[in-house]
């Protein structure tokens, strides 16, 4: 993108007569007065910098007169007492989801911006979570103020409900900082402590109080950082399940009692051993647990989708804008043009069309005429409308599919998590062993027998095999986020390299949520330039993705003057340009002889009173390296199938250009869900690739679910894998990736096994001395991690290629 | 070696302090985000004073 031909602050393609805005004396295009505003605003408190820091640009700025109608919709307390919490000390504070922010730059400008308003007490803004926490003093500053001035700069707030504060996730990222901190300082001083009485032995003295001190730092370890390890295995216990958490718990506690009783019965103690086994097992979870915060959750989905506001029509007739959280059933409300449905219900006024594509995988709007159902989240592109509310809030359809989502996700079948259910069993094995040895030991020599038993539990200490598989996982996850590929849950590794199936959705996964203008078939002879100016100038009057398609192939043209515009919806536009009444839109609406009418069929036709002049073919555009991606994944060996919500020629069309022969159309959320556990039944394992709400059920329910980055927040919660790039191209780096690693990790775990069945009968018949098994033990995990760093070191060296990724747009 | 049965148990007593204020500063957010405040020393200067609104300042 040139700087030429973009807006400075957003980046959007300029119109014809762009306005500038003047930043430090220098004048820079912009789109909008908007984007203009804001940009000069910036400039104003002193924060240009923030153009030259940001790695991504901003998002369009909304027109301010809209946002501040908006804003004072949260002045009523109706409202308020659901967002904002009263602090004791007189102080109130909001937790606000916004919008539009793309890289650290855009936090330290609403940081900056916000907290030099006056009666603003503190801001907080965390890119990933794209989460504001504001604390200010009622008497000063107030939350509609706030809100305005975030869209001042450019940024769409959306305050949340007050539960939303105290989140469960910073809660239990800060509980396994502190267990990992904790296990952390535990190993390093627990080792310090052991070297000491392997190697450094004086006297009695000294060694009774190394061994004191190994005892108090491997305590806390024990009882506070592992306690994950001992709530997982009590509560597997519970539901009559063997997890990885039992094997892991039962060596942690008796490691440690051993060590315990040997300390006060003056044997080894092997303190160390266990603090440094919950250290590596806590890396392994806290960094699990990074990528999976890292996508959206699934409340702020909806937050985003829902929109936040309705305009109620009161007794006297008079519309009165409210919180969408305030409707009831019965009540009437009316959405203009380009606002979103707040609420399912019937459409009370004539006629207007509907881009439901979020949530039907449809790519095109639809028309609705009084009587059909609304739906929550979709959005009146033309027309305006008068809804009859029926159903709000959980009774939607769009919390239905939020409640399918997460039952689905509930019930996902537990994928072979291999390397954890190795390592368990391996644990298990390993206890046997140590039951055995004690057992052997106790008729042969019962003084022995219980260092014996130690000696075997420390010298397998699972150490290289617990690492086996998180180092591997550790190292592929880094090297695929550097490539754009977000992987939230590891799991989805192992399912990449084992799947035989990939489900891709159309709409806005293989295709471009725009239209783009195929070509133009003159029908008369006429001026091809004329006729697309002619066009994009009765276009450039309607947001439908179509209209927006023929405006976008004339922007380069100097357009005419259009006069008295009408949009009939469902069918066209006309008007009159260049003195000339025009129409543009569906044929048997454009064209007044029928038989000419169906053979354009699919076109959009512009029209005059003399007859056709030109037929637009607008195509749906392949994401780029979708045809290229999906050649990749069939030379993988992987089925290839389209499954969409979108109708049967358009689906048809998509499936002949990328050469797939399984494909269906005009499948419902359910649908799809139904195809999937057919193709589950067959015993396939399905990699879902989606985009929309209407896929966040199959992505749940399938054995890796891979979500676009610029669709649906649910869609990302619902998945395993999101690519932050549109670049589809990753999903078949991802997957050769994935076997690679899963080769690696196989190394790895053969490599310990090894080690193990050669350490343990030594360790068995009493012939390791502890600080060899200490040795082995670290020596053992250095080449599992050592191993593991050869991942994707082959890819680097060839990925000079690779493409950086496109900026993750915020749905709207 | 009496020197060690001082300094060791002082150590220990420095390691719990580190622990103390290591919750501390988990507890007061000093970890919730580890991207953002990267960017803030590289900023800080660059702000002219003339530039600041009335107010307290982001807190």
């Amino acid at each position: 993108m040139t700087r030429d031909c973009a807006c400075w602050h957003c980046g959007e393609p300029l119109p014809a007569n762009p306005p500038h805005a003047t930043l430090s004396g220098v004048a820079h295009a912009v789109c909008c007065n908007g984007c203009r505003a804001a940009a000069e605003w910036i400039g104003e408190l002193g924060l240009a910098d923030y153009y030259r820091l940001r790695s991504e640009v901003a998002s369009r700025v909304p027109d301010p007169v809209l946002v501040a109608r908006n804003a004072a919709v949260y002045a009523r307390p109706a409202l308020s007492r659901h967002l904002v919490r009263e602090l004791g000390d007189g102080r109130s504070e909001a937790l606000i989801l916004v919008e539009g922010v793309r890289c650290a730059a855009c936090c330290w400008l609403i940081e900056r911006a916000i907290g030099s308003m006056s009666g603003v007490a503190s801001v907080e803004v965390n890119a990933h979570a794209r989460r504001a926490r504001i604390v200010w003093r009622p008497d000063l500053a107030n939350l509609p103020q706030i809100i305005e001035a975030l869209a001042r700069i450019g940024y769409r707030a959306l305050p949340l409900d007050v539960d939303a504060i105290d989140d469960s996730r910073r809660r239990e990222s800060r509980a396994a900082m502190k267990r990992l901190i904790i296990a952390g300082f535990g190993a390093m001083q627990a080792m310090m402590v052991a070297s000491v009485l392997y190697f450094g032995v004086v006297d009695e003295t000294t060694r009774n109080l190394f061994r004191w001190l190994g005892l108090m730092v491997a305590t806390p370890v024990v009882f506070y950082a592992a306690r994950p390890f001992f709530a997982g295995a009590a509560r597997a216990l519970t539901t009559r399940t063997v997890g990885v958490d039992v094997p892991v718990a039962l060596a942690i506690a008796l490691i440690y009692a051993g060590s315990a009783i040997e300390f006060a019965r003056d044997g080894e103690v092997y303190f160390e051993s266990v603090s440094m086994f919950v250290f590596f097992l806590l890396v392994g979870r806290y960094l699990e647990m990074r990528a999976r915060h890292r996508t959206g959750d699934s409340s702020d989905a909806l937050a985003r989708l829902a929109p936040a506001f309705a305009d109620r029509y009161e007794g006297g007739g008079h519309l009165s804008r409210i919180g969408a959280l305030e409707l009831r059933p019965g009540d009437r409300v009316f959405i203009a043009e380009g606002n979103g449905v707040p609420a399912d219900g019937v459409l009370e006024s004539a006629s207007c069309r509907v881009d439901e594509a979020l949530l039907s995988g449809e790519s095109r709007p639809v028309v609705k005429r009084r009587g059909d159902a609304l739906i929550t989240g979709s959005i009146v592109v033309d027309g305006t409308a008068t809804m009859h509310v029926e159903r709000t809030g959980a009774n939607t359809v769009l919390a239905g599919i939020l409640a399918l989502t997460n039952r689905a996700a509930t019930q996902r079948p537990r994928l072979a998590q291999a390397g954890e259910r190795a390592a368990a069993g391996f644990v298990a094995g390993v206890l046997l062993l140590a039951a055995a040895t004690a057992l052997v030991w106790g008729f042969v020599d019962p003084q022995r027998a219980f260092t014996a038993t130690i000696a075997v539990l420390v010298v397998s200490c699972p150490c290289a095999f617990a690492l086996a598989v998180p180092a591997a996982l550790t190292r592929t996850l880094g090297v695929l986020a550097r490539r754009g590929v977000l992987v939230v849950h590891p799991n989805a590794i192992e399912g990449l390299a084992n799947a035989t199936c990939v489900m891709f959705d159309k709409t806005g996964t293989l295709t471009e949520p725009r239209l783009a203008l195929e070509r133009i078939d003159m029908l008369r002879p006429a001026d091809r330039a004329g006729a697309l100016a002619q066009a994009g100038a009765l276009a450039n009057g309607s947001s439908h993705p179509v209209s927006r398609a023929i405006a976008a192939a004339a922007n380069h043209l100097t357009l005419p003057e259009v006069a008295q515009f009408r949009t009939d919806v469902g069918n066209g536009l006309t008007g009159v340009v260049g003195g000339r009444r025009c129409r543009l839109g569906r044929p048997d609406f454009a064209l007044s002889d029928a038989v000419q009418a169906a053979q354009l069929e699919d076109a959009v036709v512009l029209a005059d009173d003399d007859g056709a002049i030109a037929a637009f073919h607008l195509l749906e555009q392949l994401r780029p390296g979708a045809r290229a991606a999906i050649d990749a994944l069939r030379e993988q060996g992987l089925e290839i199938a389209i499954v969409s919500g979108d109708a049967q020629p358009r689906v048809a069309a998509i499936a002949a250009r990328l050469a797939v022969t399984q494909w269906r159309a005009r499948m419902r959320p359910a649908d799809k869900f139904d195809d999937l556990a057919q193709r589950r039944a067959r015993g396939e394992r399905v990699i879902a690739v989606g985009d929309g709400v209407n896929d966040a059920p199959v992505l749940a329910g399938a054995d890796v679910a891979v979500a676009i980055g610029a669709g649906a927040d649910l869609a990302q919660a619902a998945s395993d894998i999101v690519l932050a790039s549109v670049h589809l191209g990753a999903l078949a780096d991802a997957r050769a990736l994935a076997c690679e690693t899963m080769v690696v990790l196989r190394q790895n775990q053969r490599f310990a096994l090894a080690y193990n069945f050669t350490v343990i009968p030594l360790a068995a018949f009493g012939l390791i001395a502890p600080w060899v098994a200490a040795l082995g033990m670290s020596a053992s995990s250095l080449v599992v991690v050592i191993n593991a760093l050869r991942i994707g070191r082959r890819a680097e060296e060839v990925a000079g290629r690779v493409p950086t990724p496109a900026p993750v747009k915020v749905t709207a | 070696m009496n020197a060690l049965l001082l300094l060791i148990p002082l150590s220990v007593l420095l390691l719990v302090g580190a622990g103390v204020a290591f919750f501390w500063a988990v507890d007061h957010g000093q970890f919730d985000d580890m991207e953002t405040p990267a960017f803030q020393p590289l900023l800080d200067s660059t702000v002219e004073p003339a530039a600041r609104a009335p107010g307290e300042g982001s807190a």
